[in-house]
């Protein structure tokens, strides 16, 4: 018996040997990346053959046919801390289709990972990290498809699972204080609260990815060694036809890091205006169905005050209002509607709806600083 | 009469789990139906994996059970039909979700739900959008909290969808309104109950609407139909006839909002509306008012708010008599107009107004009546031509209030823009029939019959 074990023992090591030293189901980086349009998405993520998982070595993408680039934003979204890990696979032969506004448009086969990972402190995040899921858009004929993959415990694999989860995870803050955050993992019906897109009043809504527009991804990624142009990796590697340059939105890492007092004051504005956009305008937009119940504006492009909710009374936002009347009121944060909800944890009134529970210190803190330095206003004397 | 008094009986006839609405075990099953799975009660994993990857046209039989639900049930399917074994039998338990969601959440043509209960869920709870073909049959939608602010705002919720039918089932315990009917076309909602919320039920920017054989106890406010400035579905053609609005006094609980300005005691208000019918209903000690007709500048007074451009609306409205707004092509919706009253029966209502709301409408009525009871009926006459405080003669109709048909209740015409907390103008308060408001008929003809498909 104890011989036929030790076999058994190296049979898996060999095997194991194999995938670059990582055990993430049978993940094999030296084969192509398999997206299947034609049969149900697969039960493992492994299947995919898009990267390996190592909770001590860290991601490893695929590299063998030079179609994977990991990326970041300039702002990112706020997900109850999550460290996020993203990247964009295109099939060889075909490439996205740059737009200087809207979402790139990409070729079917197309697959935009995200992985949300936490570590048990956030001043070491490289120890002690667990991935939590990995969510993907892959692109079909018919449109995006959102499948979310949850990893095991032994974070060996991900199994697709569109029931999602709820899951109360405690981790150490990078002020070093503990946080204890019921974290989201979308079920699949979820995932178009915040990616839907109605292009008319008369269809259906479809599916959009948010983040990958030009505004948000030029940028230099930086990873260990590895450094590069994001756009310009793009159409290095043909998975974009084109680029061209746009303003980019503001890098948060500063802010994230140092706190508002780490930008220049006069920055302020500009950099909190991108963090609403990311965070917020998915659904308040011109065209999105809260957006326009709410009149509330807070897309990058908008700029009238109205529609930034200066002096503006909430359209039914009922216990979101904390007791204040307006959205924001010009110099004064504290009894500004949009400061009390993106800071709040009460039930019911905190915003973005989904995939917040705990408060984002220092995007909160932005939204104040923005308000404060507005020259001040007293709204109620304008009603 | 006859037939509308038949309906409820047939109705429960054809349903077993029928009567007095609780929990008799239904005993559903996916015997004889196609596409269906039963899913035992308190299974929410093969539930929530079943929602979340649904085929269209599919039917989910719950077991008898509680589900704790730490998320909402969605369904984004066409053709989903979710079936417990009865109120109160199968339970959708949203009291373990910590995420900011409605408990049930449904996009999709021809759904229906039946025979469960969802109770405790952080937002509206059960909220069916942008759908045609929507079915609430024997549901009860409730928080286990009464009278706390923090429940959701809606229990019963379908919005933006066309041919509706609400039937025999219970909303209580809402922080806004139990039963609300959204900015939706073609709806029938009777034989509910609805009670401990603060506004019962609700029918708002809403076109042809029946509704009755439905009972509104113990709200703040019992059955109003309202439309609020800035939506481009124009409220017309509601009736409500054979209602039982009795008791509204409770506390309103709102955390805000224009919902938390209705007066406690108030029995059925029509604000910004026209076409409406309020017909054979029964009210019993409403302490504010029994029936209230409400122009919108009560509680947004900026007409400019009102404007939408006629490009946007949705459905007829050509022929509602819409005054144009200051702003071209728009019109505006804050009047109240061409409203029939009739056949009523009133009790006890109007002895205790509210010392409270935030309009003072209830302040005015008890200095106004100074502890005789306020009237059976109250219009607010607001930009009326002419009023006088004794003349009939003397009083404008302009927005053709017909309460002639309503003998057996009492009126008065408040010209609520000329009060004030100083000095009160004495309201109009004829005789039956009321004269000039003693029309009996609605300019255009009665309200349209509705008839789902």
């Amino acid at each position: 018996m104890r011989g036929k074990a030790f076999v058994l023992v190296l049979v898996l090591v060999v095997a194991l040997g194999a995938c670059g030293g990582s055990s993430s189901g049978g993940v094999d980086l030296t084969q192509p990346v398999v997206v299947d349009l034609d049969n149900p998405p697969p039960d493992k993520l492994s299947a995919y053959n898009l990267f390996t998982w190592d909770p001590a070595t860290g991601l490893a993408f695929n590299e063998s046919e030079q179609r994977i680039v990991p990326y970041d934003l300039n702002t990112p979204l706020f997900s109850d801390f999550a460290l996020k890990q993203r990247a964009i696979y295109v099939p060889p032969g075909a490439a996205a289709t740059f737009d200087p506004e809207l979402a790139f448009e990409f070729p079917d086969g197309s697959v935009l990972i995200k992985n949300f990972s936490f570590p048990a402190d956030f001043r070491a995040p490289e120890d002690n990290v667990t991935l939590v899921e990995t969510r993907l858009l892959v692109r079909y004929p018919d449109g995006w498809h959102a499948l979310p993959y949850i990893w095991d415990d032994a974070q060996q694999d991900a199994v697709l699972s569109p029931a999602g989860e709820v899951r109360l995870i405690t981790f150490v803050d990078a002020t070093g204080q503990t946080q204890m955050a019921n974290y989201l993992i979308p079920q699949r019906n979820q995932c178009g609260s915040c990616h839907a897109r109605k292009p008319t009043k008369e269809t259906n809504p479809e599916l959009v990815p948010i983040g990958i527009k030009a505004r948000h991804l030029t940028r230099t990624y930086a990873d260990g060694d590895d450094s590069y142009d994001q756009l310009g990796r793009l159409v290095e590697r043909e998975m974009l036809d084109t680029a061209s340059a746009v303003t980019p939105a503001y890098d948060f890492r500063p802010i994230e890091a140092g706190g508002v007092a780490a930008i220049p004051a006069a920055d302020v504005e500009r950099a909190a205006r991108d963090y609403l956009d990311i965070n917020c305008a998915h659904c308040h937009n011109p065209s999105g169905v809260q957006g326009i119940t709410s009149q509330l504006f807070l897309d990058h492009a908008t700029t009238d005050p109205f529609h930034l909710g200066v002096c503006k009374r909430p359209g039914s936002a009922a216990a979101g209002t904390g007791g204040f009347s307006f959205d924001v009121v010009p110099g004064d944060p504290d009894t500004s509607i949009l400061y009390f909800r993106t800071h709040t944890t009460q039930v019911g009134a905190m915003m973005p709806l989904l995939g917040r529970s705990v408060t984002h210190t220092r995007g909160a803190e932005l939204v104040h600083a923005w308000i404060a330095a507005m020259t001040p206003l007293v709204c109620s004397a304008l009603q | 009469m006859k037939p509308t008094r038949l309906t409820p009986v047939f109705l429960c006839a054809a349903f077993a789990a029928c009567g007095d609405n609780k929990g008799t075990p239904a005993v559903n099953t996916c015997d004889g139906i196609e596409n269906c799975v039963e899913i035992d009660g308190g299974d929410v994993k093969t539930l929530q994996n079943l929602a979340n990857s649904l085929e269209p046209n599919t039917t989910i039989v719950l077991g008898a059970g509680t589900f704790a639900m730490t998320n909402s049930l969605t369904i984004r399917a066409a053709g989903a039909h979710v079936i417990g074994q009865g109120i109160d039998v199968t339970i959708l338990d949203f009291a373990p979700t910590t995420t900011q969601v409605n408990g049930v959440d449904v996009v999709g043509d021809n759904f229906l739900i039946q025979d469960l209960t969802v109770q405790d869920s952080p937002k509206d709870g059960i909220r069916v959008e942008d759908s045609n073909g929507v079915v609430f049959r024997r549901i009860r939608a409730t928080w286990t909290t009464p009278s706390d602010p923090t429940n959701g705002g809606y229990g019963i919720y379908p919005v933006k969808s066309q041919n509706v039918l609400v039937e025999n089932s219970r909303a209580e315990a809402a922080s806004d309104a139990g039963l609300y009917v959204g900015q939706c076309q073609h709806v029938i909602v009777r034989n509910n109950t609805v009670s401990g919320n603060v506004a019962g039920l609700e029918i708002e920017n809403t076109q042809y609407a029946d509704v009755f054989g439905n009972t509104a106890d113990d709200n703040t406010g019992g059955i109003l139909v309202f439309d609020l400035p800035g939506n481009p579905i124009v409220g017309h053609d509601i009736r409500l006839r054979n209602n039982t609005i009795r008791n509204n006094n409770h506390l309103n609980f709102a955390p805000g909002g224009v919902v938390g300005k209705i007066p406690v005691g108030t029995g059925t208000f029509a604000m910004a509306s026209r076409r409406v019918e309020i017909t054979g209903n029964t009210y019993i000690n409403n302490g504010t008012t029994d029936i209230a007709l409400i122009s919108g500048l009560a509680i947004e007074s900026d007409p400019t708010k009102w404007e939408l451009p006629t490009a946007s609306l949705t459905g007829d409205w050509e022929d509602l008599g819409l005054i144009p707004g200051a702003t071209p092509n728009t019109i505006m919706n804050w009047r109240g107009e061409n409203i029939l009253v009739a056949d009523n029966t009133h009790t006890g209502s109007g002895l205790h107004p509210d010392t409270s709301d935030p309009l003072m409408l209830g302040i005015l009525l008890i200095v106004a009546y100074a502890g005789t009871p306020v009237d059976n009926v109250v219009y607010d006459s607001i930009l009326e031509t002419t009023f006088d405080s004794t003349d009939p003669a003397k009083n404008s109709n302009d927005n053709h209030m017909c309460v002639g048909g309503n003998t057996g209740g009492t009126f008065a015409s408040m010209s609520l823009d000329h009060q004030t907390v100083d000095t009160i103008v004495p309201f109009f308060r004829p005789a039956a029939p009321f004269a000039p408001f003693d029309c009996t008929d609605l300019t255009g003809g009665p309200v349209a019959q509705v008839v789902l498909p």
